[in-house]
């Protein structure tokens, strides 16, 4: 058992989301500060409770100071440059509260649709700042988004994968989407369309990457001992961690078994007391379909190589979906691939839902412990184990 | 002993690759190109080669990293198709996915390096092919690619 101090010491006490959408332009301020005041009044919380404000380092999202002047906060005593993805800003925040750098801390996410990632956000006129981001380099490249494909490419080839591998990722997901409001794309396809979609980069096609969305989540954090007395029933952090391996680039990764999930899978089984026959809740990252197989196998569900097929035999043929050991959904509120591309953060206010039983028809009888593994191979991945308080 | 990267200026590789970001850690990779050889960083302590160009070795932290030429062999370790990508010269998604591949170097397990592949066809690509690096010419200036190895560059 690692060192982990921290363990069952912090709670999320309030969530809030915009919910998702491919429509309306709205800014990444507009959308930060709805989530934002959502997820204080439903902690029941005001402004005057905040002293620590920690964001992601989406583009155009407002820095922590600038937030905080908008919520009118003040008295702020944490607020970090931002950070990367949704789980750094989280641990973060939950090392700021345990050290007493600040006692609540609100930690947000608003994500946006691109110039150069989405059609409809080319044409809006508001967005021209962003104008070109990714889109840049040449095309002999295997870095960023790409490296994921290439690494698809190698999956294949090592373990005599199909492609029906990697779609029924998504066929899970956007089945599950059907049950979520707040997701961008609702409703479900069959593995006949995920085969049927235009290829985009071989041998990943449009149904193998997240959804570019527009929507916000927020969270707030704060000590166990405040938590009991607040409004909504706590959701404890039992154990956060985030791990990248020594690659250089991505083309450089040692080989699939040596990568970010393996260090987050060691690192978090190490700090937690609850694992893989504990978890009610199963929400891996799926912004590319390889990513959600990888964290099937490295967290240990099955073997390597074995991702699809552990797929099937845990397939829930009335409702076309994962139900692990007939019982635990993946990604319930339909991941990056239905919900869109939050970035992780979706996965954890589904999460926060499912334990609070706030999860409507989504919900899982019960649950008490949810696994969130967000993030991919190379230099953002990440886990979390959280337990009903 | 002088090596032809040494005859090129700083001002040269800078104004022949203006797209490229290129500093004093990689400048003499792309000193390389322009003489149309592939120098990758070797430790002169330990042997070991890393890529892309970093300031110091990561397997024993001598900053005696020296841009070494490599064979230019290898197989094809990672292997995409761009049905639709990043505009360059000489790049035409219109007449067929566009190959790009990582490839395992000769030199050292592990050691790769990206690029596209000429002189091949579609259905004779793939993971595993032994291929050789040769050099095209993009916007006026040598870009690095790999063909086919024929018998004369076939791995040992």
């Amino acid at each position: 058992m690692a060192r982990n101090p921290i363990k069952d010491q912090v709670a999320i006490v309030g969530v809030g989301s915009t919910g998702f959408t491919r429509h309306g332009g709205r800014t990444p301020a507009s959308l930060a500060t709805e989530a934002a005041t959502a997820a204080i009044l439903d902690a029941g919380l005001t402004a005057r409770d905040i002293d620590g404000v920690v964001s992601t380092g989406e583009p155009g999202a407002p820095p922590p100071q600038q937030l905080a002047a908008m919520l009118g906060l003040t008295d702020v005593t944490h607020y970090p440059r931002s950070t990367s993805v949704v789980m750094f800003a989280l641990i973060d925040a939950m090392n700021a509260v345990f050290s007493g750098s600040a006692d609540t801390v609100l930690v947000y996410n608003p994500v946006l649709r691109l110039p150069w990632n989405s059609r409809s956000a080319s044409q809006d006129p508001f967005r021209r700042h962003f104008s070109t981001g990714g889109a840049g380099g040449i095309p002999e490249s295997m870095s960023m988004a790409v490296a994921y494909t290439a690494w698809a490419s190698r999956y294949l080839y090592e373990y005599g994968g199909t492609r029906e591998d990697f779609g029924l990722v998504t066929v899970n997901a956007r089945s599950n989407g059907t049950r979520n409001p707040l997701a961008t794309l609702r409703g479900p396809i069959t593995m006949d369309d995920y085969l049927r979609a235009r290829m985009i980069r071989e041998p990943f096609c449009m149904l193998d990457m997240d959804i570019p969305t527009d929507g916000a989540d927020a969270f707030v954090v704060t000590t166990t001992e405040r938590a009991r007395d607040l409004a909504r029933p706590p959701v404890l952090i039992h154990a956060a961690t985030t791990g990248t391996a020594a690659c250089l680039a991505e083309d450089q990764l040692a080989d699939l078994a040596h990568h970010g999930q393996h260090v987050v899978a060691k690192s978090l089984q190490a700090k937690s007391d609850l694992w893989l026959s504990d978890v009610d809740v199963f929400l891996p990252y799926d912004g590319f379909t390889i990513i959600t197989l990888g964290w099937v196998e490295n967290l240990g569900w099955c073997g390597p190589g074995e991702a699809g097929g552990f797929l099937r035999q845990h397939w829930d043929e009335a409702t076309n979906r994962v139900l692990i050991n007939g019982c635990i959904p993946m990604n319930p509120h339909g991941g990056a691939l239905a919900e869109g591309a939050t970035r992780g953060s979706g996965y954890v206010r589904e999460a926060v839902q499912q334990l609070r039983g706030d999860a409507a028809d989504r919900q899982v009888a019960g649950a008490t412990t949810a696994l969130v593994t967000s993030g991919g191979f190379f230099f953002n991945s990440q886990g979390l184990v959280l337990r009903a308080g | 002993m002088p090596t032809e990267t040494e005859e090129v200026s700083d001002a040269e590789v800078l104004a022949r690759y203006p797209t490229t970001t290129i500093d004093q850690d990689n400048k003499e990779f792309y000193k390389g190109w322009l003489g149309r050889r592939l120098l990758l960083n070797r430790c002169a302590a330990c042997g070991h080669w890393h890529h892309p160009p970093a300031p110091l070795c990561p397997q024993c932290w001598s900053r005696d990293v020296v841009p070494t030429e490599v064979s230019g062999r290898g197989t094809v370790h990672l292997l995409i198709r761009l049905h639709q990508g990043p505009p360059a010269p000489g790049v035409d998604y219109t007449k067929g996915p566009y190959p790009v591949v990582s490839v395992e170097l000769a030199e050292q397990s592990g050691l790769r390096f990206t690029s596209t592949v000429v002189n091949c066809p579609p259905e004779e690509l793939r993971i595993g092919l032994p291929v050789a690096l040769t050099w095209i010419d993009r916007a006026g200036a040598p870009f690095p690619v790999f063909e086919p190895a024929h018998d004369k560059t076939a791995q040992e």
